[in-house]
């Protein structure tokens, strides 16, 4: 089921336009990855969501109805740019952070003391930020993204600028939140983490959205466009074949490159139809990186 | 517009600043300030006044001199040895001749100066004063009544008065000042709401100034600190930003009761020993009105002050953006202390009804005279209706501004930005 669905959301700035009638959806429970190079828009797709920038166009739905005010009381966002008030003590951040999304009282220090435990930092509570080390003031960010307990974690690339331990610390929260049922949306142009930890991606380049689905299913839907293929017998047959985009004949092997997606099993169907002896046949794995690349590298229109 | 977030940032403003160091060392250090600035006046005044001098009294009548000599040596001044005065006979004719030798002393300042009160001084009470520094205003002030007192005398002791007319003529007139209000009592006022004047006014101004760039630090310190962004994925930018404004004007506001505290119990109880004539004519209902405009004042000028940090991302910048808020704020504080010699120039009553400086002005003018309630009530009203313009203003800025980074912004764009949003 759909939870959230971003509609056309399009936004200039001074005539340029940096966000592009952006249209996807995010299902319940999945982790979500808005993945695109350095200033392809993913920000401020993102500052849309949250409705930090108004659109000029489009409109978010949260379970159908356009989002308002209190659909930020459900959402934990860690912007790019992170940020604290140096002069406060480190538990009093927290509470603040948390009395903004309506969240006070005992209930929240109880968890506000157990998440400073879990990262080793009971004993600053009461120190103030300025004076925690860099790692341990992202350490208190994260904290203050997921104190109010929300549906939707929104991590605007949450891995940069972090050490290997907050990293690791980082992909521990998305996955414990995965498993809670949450719906974690962050964005990243490292096409690795994505790969690794999404459930379903959104590509957009240059302000507009180029790809966009359950992984699993663009992986298989651009998977099947490369073939290598070991046999015996004569392929001459398949040049000029409208199946086929390039053939690459080293004699007992061959990579071919199909002009289409999932016309794999044709190609398997008209070699053995030919009486090619089939000793390996090999649809290739891809790559996100290698799909961005392929996708980013041409006009939109004609990918959709 | 005051909603649980709203008072999230407000309780904030208040938990990290009213119990500040800095909060209870400016409650403390600006009356001692105040205090300072008033004493390092009054003293450099009376050290002008305290400068030793030197006078030679020239006269072709033996009369004059004796009896200026005689005056002089009754004054203060000159028993307290701050003024010598020795004096010299000369005939008219000879009077060039005597001035050209006493040049190199006049010139070296061995003698402060020379003055000459020739017979006919008698009549035309003028005489000449000779000195490098002609313009000695402190010393005539102490010379002056003396030597007219002697002219006086030798001009009536001919006219064979009675000393009591000789002591009319020479009595300088006494100019009381008597207060007149709807009340029906009429008082004397002394320089006490003079004082009192001068003193709320740069009290106001100075709080102004103080909380304003305050609040524009800590904006434009949210900007770079990037809090912002994550305050702003649980609140809007106008509730943050009224958030932001309450919260200093509630600290502000307490501050400066503290700091008006003493006044009250100046008004109400006998507890301090004022000279009447400094004792300020003032009713409590003023300083409430007072304090109700500087809230005022404050939701203006800090909606301002917080715009302008807004703007800018670092703090030199946002200093350069500042000017114009500066003289919103100094040009009613200068008319304001201008109505010190006269309240009722046309000037000053337009300034005190005109948006902004009304604010700074409207205190003032009400300490030295009655307003008229119509004239308060209108100016408040005209305030009140500024500050919410300024209000819609500051948040459309507010807005666009508290995310933009990099590049300082021109003043045209910041004009766009009211427009496009």
């Amino acid at each position: 089921m759909n939870v959230l669905e971003v509609k056309n959301l399009t936004k200039r700035f001074n005539g340029l336009t940096a966000v592009d009638r952006a249209s996807f959806s995010v299902e319940d429970g999945e982790v979500f990855g808005l993945i695109g190079r350095n200033g392809a828009g993913k920000t401020t797709t993102i500052r849309m969501m949250l409705n930090i920038y108004f659109p000029d166009e489009g409109e978010v739905l949260f379970k159908g109805e356009k989002t308002k005010q209190n659909f930020k009381d459900f959402v934990g966002y860690l912007p790019e740019e992170r940020g604290l008030y140096k002069k406060m003590k480190v538990i009093d951040m927290l509470l603040f952070l948390a009395e903004l999304k309506g969240k006070k009282g005992n209930q929240v220090l109880k968890s506000a003391m157990k998440y400073l435990e879990r990262f080793d930092l009971a004993d600053r509570k009461n120190s103030k930020v300025e004076d925690l080390s860099k790692g341990n003031q992202q350490k208190v960010q994260f904290i203050g993204t997921i104190l109010h307990d929300p549906d939707f974690l929104i991590f605007d690339e949450p891995f940069a600028g972090l050490d290997p331990i907050n990293t690791n610390l980082l992909k521990e929260i998305i996955l414990e939140m995965k498993q809670k049922g949450k719906v974690v949306i962050f964005s990243t142009h490292l096409m690795e983490f994505a790969e690794k930890m999404c459930d379903s991606i959104a590509m957009i380049d240059k302000g507009k959205i180029i790809l966009n689905g359950k992984l699993s299913d663009i992986k298989s839907k651009y998977a099947s466009k490369n073939v290598s293929l070991s046999y015996n017998g004569n392929i001459s047959f398949l040049q000029n074949n409208n199946l086929i985009e390039s053939i690459e004949d080293f004699g007992h092997s061959t990579g071919i490159r199909l002009k289409n997606y999932n016309t794999d099993q044709q190609l398997l169907k008209l070699l053995i139809d030919n009486n090619i002896v089939i000793k390996k046949f090999n649809v290739d794995e891809i790559s996100l990186h290698e799909i961005f690349v392929s996708l980013a590298g041409k006009e939109s229109g004609d990918v959709q | 517009m005051f909603n649980r977030r709203t008072l999230a940032i407000i309780k904030r403003e208040l938990k990290t600043r009213l119990f500040s160091k800095s909060f209870i060392i400016m409650t403390f250090l600006v009356p001692l300030f105040m205090i300072m600035v008033f004493s390092i006046q009054y003293f450099i005044q009376t050290m002008a006044g305290e400068q030793r001098s030197d006078i030679i009294i020239i006269s072709d009548s033996d009369e004059i001199l004796n009896k200026v000599q005689n005056e002089l040596m009754k004054t203060n001044a000159f028993k307290s040895g701050d003024l010598t005065s020795f004096t010299e006979k000369v005939e008219l004719s000879q009077f060039e001749e005597k001035l050209k030798e006493r040049k190199s002393d006049l010139l070296e300042q061995r003698i402060t100066g020379l003055v000459f009160i020739p017979s006919s001084a008698l009549q035309s009470k003028e005489i000449d004063y000779y000195s490098y520094n002609p313009n000695n205003s402190s010393l005539f002030y102490k010379i002056k009544p003396s030597i007219n007192k002697a002219l006086i005398e030798i001009y009536f002791a001919s006219k064979q008065l009675t000393q009591d007319e000789i002591n009319f003529a020479r009595k300088d007139i006494d100019i009381s000042g008597f207060r007149i209000t709807s009340d029906e009592e009429v008082t004397r006022s002394g320089y006490g709401n003079s004082i009192a004047m001068i003193l709320f006014t740069f009290l106001l101004y100075m709080a102004l100034i103080f909380s304003g760039s305050l609040t524009m630090n800590a904006v434009v310190e949210e900007k770079s600190n990037k809090i912002v962004e994550v305050l702003l994925s649980s609140a809007n930018s106008t509730e943050l930003m009224i958030g932001k404004i309450f919260g200093t004007v509630i600290i502000e506001l307490i501050q400066m009761a503290i700091w008006l505290s003493p006044v009250l119990l100046v008004l109400t109880t006998s507890w301090f020993m004022i000279p009447p004539e400094f004792m300020p004519q003032m009713s409590i209902g003023y300083i409430f009105y007072f304090l109700f405009n500087y809230g005022l004042a404050l939701i203006t000028y800090v909606s301002l002050y917080a715009t302008v940090g807004a703007i800018f991302d670092n703090p030199q910048d946002a200093q350069s953006g500042v000017w114009p808020l500066m003289m919103l704020i100094m040009i009613p504080f200068f008319i304001a202390l201008s109505m010190e010699s006269n309240s009722q120039t046309s000037f000053a009553v337009i300034a005190s009804l005109f948006p902004f400086s009304s604010l700074i002005v409207m205190p003032a003018r009400m300490i030295l005279v009655e307003v008229p309630i119509w004239q308060i009530l209108l100016s408040t009203v005209i305030n009140i209706i500024v500050l919410l313009g300024i209000f819609k203003l500051a948040g459309k800025i507010y807005r666009i501004g508290i995310l933009l980074t990099g590049k300082k912004p021109k003043w045209s764009e910041v004009l766009r930005w009211l427009r496009v949003s």
